[in-house]
This record gives C-alpha cells, structure tokens and sequence, in this order.
C-alpha cells in the first residue's frame, strides 16, 4: 500500500499541481506567448492526426540509435585497448582531453560541410555526445580492475586472452554501464541540438518549423515529446542495467 | 614428493629492495636462508614491516628478489606458477562468476576439458563443505564461505603448494577459529606444503608445525620455531600455553628491537 503511494500516487500528484500551476499561468498570456496544456495537448493531437508526429519520431529515434551505437562500437574497443595499454593511454589522453570539452554543437559549420544537409550531421553530433563518456567510463572501468584479480589470473595460469576476455571485460563491465547510461543522456540532449542546425526532419526540426510559424503550442509539444521518450529511453537502459546487474552478481 | 633431504622451498641468500618515491632504498628482506620441507606446514608471524608479506610474494612468484633466489622442487622462481596458488585475504573471488564458476576458473585456464573440470570443481566444493552454495554469487556469502570458494578454487587444481597470505585476518573470532579446523583437516588429506602468514600467534600456534618468527628493520628470520604439538591442537592445553609464552616473549623482544631502532632513526 505505502509503495504504490510512493510509487504511483505522490508523483501524480505533483503532476496535477504542476498542470494546474501552469494553466493558471498560461491564463495571465496569450496563447501565442504561453500556450496553456490544454493548448499542447491539442497541438500533440494534430501533430499526430496529420502523421507527421509519428515520422518525426521515427527519424529522430532512428538517427538516435544509429549515432549512438556507433559511438558505442568504436568507443568501448578504443577504451579496453587504451585501459589496457599504459603508454598508449599516456600518449592519447592528452589529446582527448583537449576534444572533450569542444561542446558537440561547436563542430556543426564543419559537420555540414563535410557531411552537407541531412541526416550525417546530426549523427555526427550524436555520435560525438555519446563517444567521449563511453570512452572515458571504459578507460578508467579498466585501469580500476583490482589487482588481485589480475594476480588470481596469472596465478592460474590464465593466458592473456582469457585473462582479458575473461577478467578485464567482465571486470571493467559495471564500470562501461555506467557510461553507456550517462552517454544515453547526452545523446538525447543532443539529438534535438543537432536536428535544429541542419536537419529536414526530426523532432528538433518540428521544434524550429513551429517556430518559423510562431506555433508556441507546437514548440511545447515538440520540448514535451522530447522529454517523455528520453524518460522512456532512459527507463529501458534502467531495465537493462537491472538484467546486467543480476547477470554480474551485482545486487540491484 | 621431493628427495630426502632436498627441501621443497628452499631460499638462498634472498635479498629485497624497494626503492621509495623519494629514492631511498629500504630493505624489506636481508640475506635470508630458510628451508620448508614438503608437505610442511610452515607460519611466518613477526610485526608489521617484517617483510612477511613480501617473502610469501617472493615464493609465489609474484615479486622478484633483489639477489640470490628462490628454489622450488629445485627450480629458482620467476613467475606465478598454477602448482603454486596464493589465497588473499580479500579472496579475489570474480563478483560475475557463481560460487561454481569461481572454482572452474583454474580449471578452464588449465584447458580441462568442461566435464571433468566440473566434476573437480564439485569434489573442491564438497571438500569445503560448499556444494549447497554452488549456484550463489560471492555477494551472496559471508567473508567466511568466500575464503573457502577460494580455497576450493586453489584446491580444485591440486596444486602442491599454497600460500596463504593472512587469509582469516578479516573474519570475525569464531569464523576464524572453525576455518583453521577446517583447513587443518584439508591439509591433512590432501597433504599440500602450507606457507600461512599471519600476525595472530596463537594462529601460528595452532596451525604451524614450524613458526618462523620474522624481525622488522631490516626483514629477517629472527627464529624458527618447532612446534611439536600433536593435532588436533587443543587452545587451552598446558603445552600449547608454553608454546605461547616462548612465542610472545621473543615476539616483544623483536617489537622492543624494533621500537629502538625506529627512536634512532627518528
């Protein structure tokens, strides 16, 4: 009973408070300044009774799963390599350390004249959002395997395969979750950054279109959309992290 | 089973030295002779900074000697080596693996083939009186029953020596009592060479066959000592408590030592 209070009840709750809030608010402007939820809600319901909604969606997921599995594919390889290898990882960290910080946005002038219009820049962007924080998790999940588990491996005479195959990847896993959860996160972030710079398409698109048409209404369907399916992206990695838990005998 | 009068482990003129960040260089062991004899079961007890640690990861491979070297079964030392196992005091179990997969491990780098190293994996498990808990995952086991999933991992490849470096530190008193019985009893049928580093003399007391009491300042053997007590040892025993005495009076003799010393450096 006090679990589904917590669970279910206090969130819909505050949920209902925050509506209200913002209904009363909405009435002291006009629709075109401060559109009210009912006015988003109405726009949602266009939004998808014209179909656009749903191929927006599609697009934005699309180039969201595309760029980051890629990013995810080069970054945890280059990170168990770069972990494993002291002196590469001196040679190269500098070097990250000066990209990193570039905010993705910065490289859009040259994303869209390498790549030209379309979707590659945005994947560029995306992908770049999600590399560095896998990269980085991977390289210290690694440099962090504890010793002993590395002497129990040579003790038992594990060759250096096993010993990463089966030790360090396993090992350093937890550590690489970690970041594949964060890089979720700045993923989405950008995904919408990068689809107002250049792209055709997309939810980030519809955000700029709705602008170029002063439809507030339909920006903040855009922003609320926007939200919920990084809420739901964010609630799978979670169910994801749960089944890795339990496989690695980490109590969830 | 080594010739007659050929020692298992036998330490030749064994020299360490670390280098600190600051460039001096301190001894951890000095010049050390020691013999153990196969099948022995040998504790090495002294203060902190005795070394201790050091001369059981010289033997285990772990670490290299400055000079002279290590010999086991006549072979000097340079590697870790599957026929000689280290058990930690932190056990070193892998969090990912189950009780069963934990104490495959050894077996699998060896290149059993996966029947018959589950069937040893299984006689290790019984052999600590684990086979109930094979499906668990460490974090589901006491300290207690981790140091005996790593046991059994040690014994599932029958290695001819192990060393165990402090190994029931981290158990509660009771624990610790149960778990030297337990690998007393281990000893006894699978007849391994035991190299057992503790800092609780009546640890060494109740395990050891022969105490090597190590002096700090630098590392050194300061005595050996024989404990001819038949097993299994009974703790509130009249002899054991003269083995105790003698014991703890060297070791304050050692801990005065080194009290001085340290007052002239400082």
């Amino acid at each position: 009973m006090t679990l589904v209070l917590k669970k279910l009840l206090f969130p819909f709750i505050s949920l209902l408070v925050f509506l209200a809030i913002w209904q009363v608010a909405a009435g002291r402007y006009t629709p075109e300044q401060f559109p009210a939820p009912t006015d988003v809600l109405k726009a949602i319901r266009e939004l998808a009774d014209s179909g656009v909604l749903w191929s927006h969606i599609g697009i934005s997921m699309a180039r969201f799963s595309t760029a980051y599995l890629l990013a995810v594919a080069v970054a945890i390889p280059l990170g168990l390599f770069l972990g494993s290898f002291n002196r590469c990882h001196a040679a190269i960290d500098p070097l990250i350390q000066v990209l990193r910080p570039i905010s993705p946005i910065a490289w859009f002038p040259l994303a869209v004249l390498w790549f030209g219009i379309g979707n590659a820049p945005a994947i560029f962007i995306i992908f770049l959002a999600a590399f560095y924080p896998v990269l980085l998790t991977t390289i210290s999940a690694v440099r962090a395997v504890p010793p002993v588990y590395l002497k129990v491996a040579t003790n038992f005479g594990a060759g250096s395969r096993m010993t990463f195959l089966r030790v360090i990847v396993p090992a350093a896993f937890p550590g690489i979750m970690v970041g594949l959860h964060i890089a979720v996160g700045t993923a989405w972030i950008h995904l919408v950054a990068g689809e107002m710079l250049g792209a055709q398409s997309g939810l980030g698109f519809m955000i700029v279109d709705a602008r170029n048409f002063l439809r507030t209404d339909q920006i903040m369907a855009g922003m609320l959309l926007v939200g919920l399916l990084g809420l739901i992206i964010y609630r799978g990695m979670k169910a994801v992290e749960r089944i890795v838990g339990r496989a690695w005998g980490i109590a969830a | 089973m080594s010739g007659a009068g050929v020692a298992k482990i036998q330490f030749s003129g064994v020299e360490k030295s670390f280098t600190s960040a600051r460039g001096d260089v301190q001894t951890a062991v000095s010049r050390l002779d020691l013999d153990i004899q196969a099948g022995e079961f040998v504790c090495l007890v002294g203060p902190s900074g005795c070394g201790k640690t050091t001369l059981i990861n010289l033997m285990a491979g772990f670490e290299k000697p400055s000079a002279g070297s290590v010999f086991i079964d006549g072979r000097a030392v340079t590697a870790p080596d599957p026929d000689h196992i280290m058990i930690f005091q932190d056990y070193g179990l892998y969090p990912w693996r189950s009780v069963l997969g934990n104490v495959l491990f050894g077996l699998q780098a060896r290149g059993v083939s996966p029947a018959e190293a589950k069937e040893k994996a299984l006689a290790a498990l019984e052999l600590v009186g684990l086979l109930p808990a094979v499906d668990k995952h460490p974090h589901e086991l006491s300290g207690g029953m981790k140091q005996r999933v790593s046991i059994a991992r040690a014994l599932a490849v029958e290695p001819s020596v192990l060393f165990m470096d402090e190994p029931f530190a981290a158990l509660d008193a009771f624990t610790r009592l149960h778990l030297q019985d337990e690998l007393l009893r281990i000893w006894k049928e699978k007849q391994p060479t035991v190299v057992f580093v503790t800092h609780d003399l009546d640890e060494a007391i109740a395990l050891g066959q022969k105490i090597v009491l190590m002096a700090p300042n630098p590392g050194r053997v300061q005595r050996v000592l024989e404990v001819k007590l038949p097993y299994p040892r009974e703790r509130t025993d009249g002899n054991f408590a003269v083995f105790r005495k003698e014991l703890f009076e060297e070791f304050h003799l050692v801990h005065q030592q080194a009290h001085e010393a340290s007052e002239y450096v400082i």
